[in-house]
């Protein structure tokens, strides 16, 4: 579903990610790792057409990100690291107009919207002006945009960042129920939600892959590390 | 198209669910009322000193849309000299400060689609802002007709058509207006920067006129053609001609043009 080549971005003389290669089958979840500035939201900038890459192809369903980028765009739901929100509009004012640009018919606006409002627990805030929220409803709220016209592939940017423990629980649940049938990468700090949710995992480094394995697999090559936690610290640190 | 629309939408209701409109709106009407009074004044002080040298037929050359309606929708120029600015700071600048911008640019959206929705909305707002100055021609008829304002049968009624031709062209002033505001904002993350660097460029096209008296020739014809005043004045007195429309078209179709371009360059960079 997703294939990603020899991906490189530079800003000028900084190397923000380097030669980064993987795939996500259908169906899969992708948890992505790395640190702070690794390089996981320019990887997954470039593969939502937001940034272009300076070498390498990303393709998501076949079709390259950057010579087709409204084939990519009608099939990736996206929730950046900071919820792009327009906060002087209301809940629903403010799904309404995703679903349209995201070309959602008229006819079915109002039942996807409601989809994605249950599916994120959002019903009782939908009247509410978005500025007036907690964190943890904006973060919901951006989630249900990315959730929003059903997309075949989810990016999600640290989607849990903000959110109560019950919250993050529920979450992880929702993300279990888009197995198979969602495309999913997902970027988190937080260990506990990677073996929890992801079939795979991809450990970047200053840029750079350092692993892209299932859990199984990881635990095998790193038998003296007893847990995920010990084998991110490994990988990870430099 | 829809998508234009959807984004148009959504801009008209930011500016009307906040008070950015009502503001800009409030100020707007506010000045041209006081310069609808001093014209209106003017015009009554004229009137009398003609009736009091006892030559009617001088009343004849008096009319209300050449000594109220003509200045006041000539002066509103300045007003939205100012006013402009305000309005089309946030139009793309905001989008990138608040991270929306990402949201636009990862929805299946063509950057034409982002900036023709980004304009029609802000053609919205310059309707808005033309319509309620034509109360001030509607109030000047109302009173005209009804013989309040001077003695009945010696003042000629507004000239309608001279009237909308002006409001055409306070509409295409705004329209240019926003056409280069929306250009610059889409240049900047800054609203603060977007607005003050709207004004600058905004201010050298309406004072470029004002050098073209010391020179001759091509110069000043180039000069006067290039400055936005020259041609809001053949708007408001009623005698457009095709070169004054032309004028305006031409920030109409450029700003837009070239904020479209400045959108997708986000895409290669």
């Amino acid at each position: 579903m997703i294939e990603v080549r020899n991906l490189t971005k530079r800003y000028r003389d900084l190397a923000a990610i380097q030669d980064v290669s993987f795939d996500v089958k259908k169906g899969e979840i992708l948890g992505f790792l790395g640190r702070n500035g690794a390089g996981k939201t320019t990887t997954m900038r470039i593969l939502t057409g937001f940034l272009p890459a300076t070498s390498g192809t990303a393709k998501v369903a076949g079709f390259d990100v950057f010579e087709r980028p409204l084939e990519v765009k009608r099939r990736v739901g996206y929730l950046p690291e900071q919820p792009p929100l327009y906060l002087d509009m209301t809940a629903y004012g403010y799904l309404k107009f995703v679903a349209a640009i995201k070309g959602i018919p008229k006819a079915k606006l109002k039942g996807e919207i409601e989809r994605v409002a249950n599916l994120t627990a959002i019903g009782s805030v939908m009247d509410r002006v978005l500025a007036n929220l907690s964190k943890g409803f904006r973060q919901r709220v951006g989630l249900a945009q990315a959730l929003l016209g059903d997309p075949e592939v989810l990016i999600l940017d640290e989607p849990t960042v903000g959110l109560d423990p019950i919250q993050v629980r529920e979450f992880r649940d929702l993300v279990k129920t888009f197995a198979g049938k969602h495309t999913v990468i997902l970027s988190t700090h937080i260990l506990s939600e990677i073996t929890a949710t992801c079939q795979r995992v991809l450990i970047i480094r200053d840029g750079k892959v350092v692993a892209c394995d299932d859990l199984a697999g990881l635990a095998q090559k790193h038998q003296e590390q007893k847990s995920l936690e010990e084998i991110f610290v490994k990988l990870a640190e430099n | 198209m829809r998508n234009a629309l959807a984004i148009a939408k959504k801009e008209l209701s930011i500016y009307f669910t906040t008070p950015t409109a009502y503001a800009v709106f409030c100020g707007m009407t506010f000045i041209a009322g006081m310069m609808f009074l001093a014209a209106l004044g003017y015009f009554q002080r004229m009137s009398m000193q003609f009736l009091s040298f006892q030559q009617p037929q001088l009343l004849d050359h008096l009319n209300l849309t050449d000594m109220v309606v003509y200045p006041l929708l000539r002066n509103v120029g300045v007003i939205f000299l100012f006013m402009t600015p305000f309005l089309s700071m946030r139009l793309v600048a905001d989008e990138k400060r608040s991270r929306t911008f990402e949201l636009l640019m990862t929805s299946p959206l063509r950057p034409f689609e982002i900036m023709l929705g980004k304009y029609l909305a802000a053609l919205g707002l310059m309707a808005a802002a033309v319509i309620l100055l034509g109360l001030f021609p509607l109030i000047v008829s109302f009173f005209s007709a009804s013989g309040t304002l001077m003695n009945a049968g010696t003042t000629s009624p507004v000239e309608w058509p001279t009237v909308f031709s002006g409001l055409a062209g306070l509409f295409l002033v705004g329209a240019a207006m926003m056409a280069v505001g929306m250009f610059v904002s889409s240049l900047t993350e800054s609203v603060v920067v977007s607005a003050l660097v709207t004004f600058v460029v905004l201010l050298v096209v309406w004072i470029l006129n004002w050098q073209a008296g010391r020179m001759e020739g091509t110069a000043r014809a180039v000069l006067d053609y290039l400055s936005m005043p020259t041609h809001l004045d053949a708007f408001a007195r009623g005698a457009p001609a095709l070169k004054d429309l032309v004028y305006f078209l031409s920030f109409m179709i450029l700003g837009p043009f070239f904020t479209e371009r400045a959108i997708e360059a986000h895409r290669w960079a």
